[in-house]
């Protein structure tokens, strides 16, 4: 099964995606600290895709991004940012740093599994 | 100087109520998710949105506290200032003006930047945007 990871410094975030993916045919794994993902990734991890939040302390969405995209195994794996941010700015931003899509919290769980399954090529 | 004081001190408590809303309402979405999963019950999208709500308010919350803690620095530099030499008032008097005009404004930014797709600006906002 693919592995998706989910990172976010708010467990009940967590929490909410959950719900969302314990139906679906992949497996999840959940992190509260991006760079604690970051260092179970160069330890040899190597998730088919990557959702996360921005705002986090310590190390943010972005700085991930731009971590993971230095990790030969990661450089090219989809990215989502799952974010109250709606800054088109910030979208850019993402955009340029090989993001493959943003999505707004409170998101729609339908939606999500859809968005998750268009990136993985699930069957429908 | 006491007027000062007291407003320190309700911003005190005003971060105080803050961070037990912050805990009680994570502590609460926390036993209601274990709830749901425990019992493998499925929760239809109004649901899941609600429970969303939770990270959104402890976000805002979280912005709110940042605020006072700012404010409330402002404040002792101020009256620390005054009480070392009272003729720097004024001038120090026009620096918290500004400081608390500042911490006011990144709030307000920090209040739009984190609801989300609320409520309140659900019709502008793409859920999804893939690029």
């Amino acid at each position: 099964m693919p592995l998706v990871i989910f990172v976010d410094d708010s467990e009940t975030a967590l929490a909410s995606t959950r719900m969302v993916t314990n139906s679906m045919p992949i497996e999840v794994k959940q992190y509260t600290q991006a760079q604690v993902a970051l260092a179970e990734i160069e330890a040899g991890m190597t998730p088919d895709l990557i959702i996360t939040d921005l705002n986090m302390p310590v190390m943010n969405g972005f700085e991930f991004l731009e971590a993971l995209r230095k990790v030969s195994s990661t450089s090219r794996t989809p990215c989502l940012m799952l974010t109250t941010e709606t800054k088109p700015e910030l979208k850019q931003k993402g955009k340029a740093l090989g993001l493959t899509g943003w999505i707004v919290k409170p998101f729609n769980p339908a939606q999500l599994k859809q968005a998750i399954s268009r990136v993985l090529r699930l069957p429908a | 100087m006491l007027i000062l004081k007291s407003v320190d001190e309700l911003l005190v408590h005003i971060k105080n109520v803050q961070e037990d809303v912050i805990s009680l309402s994570n502590e609460s979405l926390m036993k209601m998710s274990n709830y749901i999963e425990k019992n493998s019950l499925e929760v239809d999208d109004d649901i899941s949105t609600a429970l969303q709500y939770q990270d959104i308010i402890t976000q805002q919350l979280s912005a709110t506290i940042e605020a006072i803690q700012s404010m409330k620095n402002s404040i002792d530099i101020f009256t620390h200032a005054y009480e070392s030499d009272e003729s720097l008032a004024a001038d120090s008097m026009n620096k918290l003006h500004e400081k608390l005009n500042l911490t006011l404004q990144e709030a307000k930014d920090k209040k739009e930047r984190f609801s989300g797709k609320s409520a309140n600006n659900s019709a502008d906002t793409d859920e999804i945007e893939f690029f």
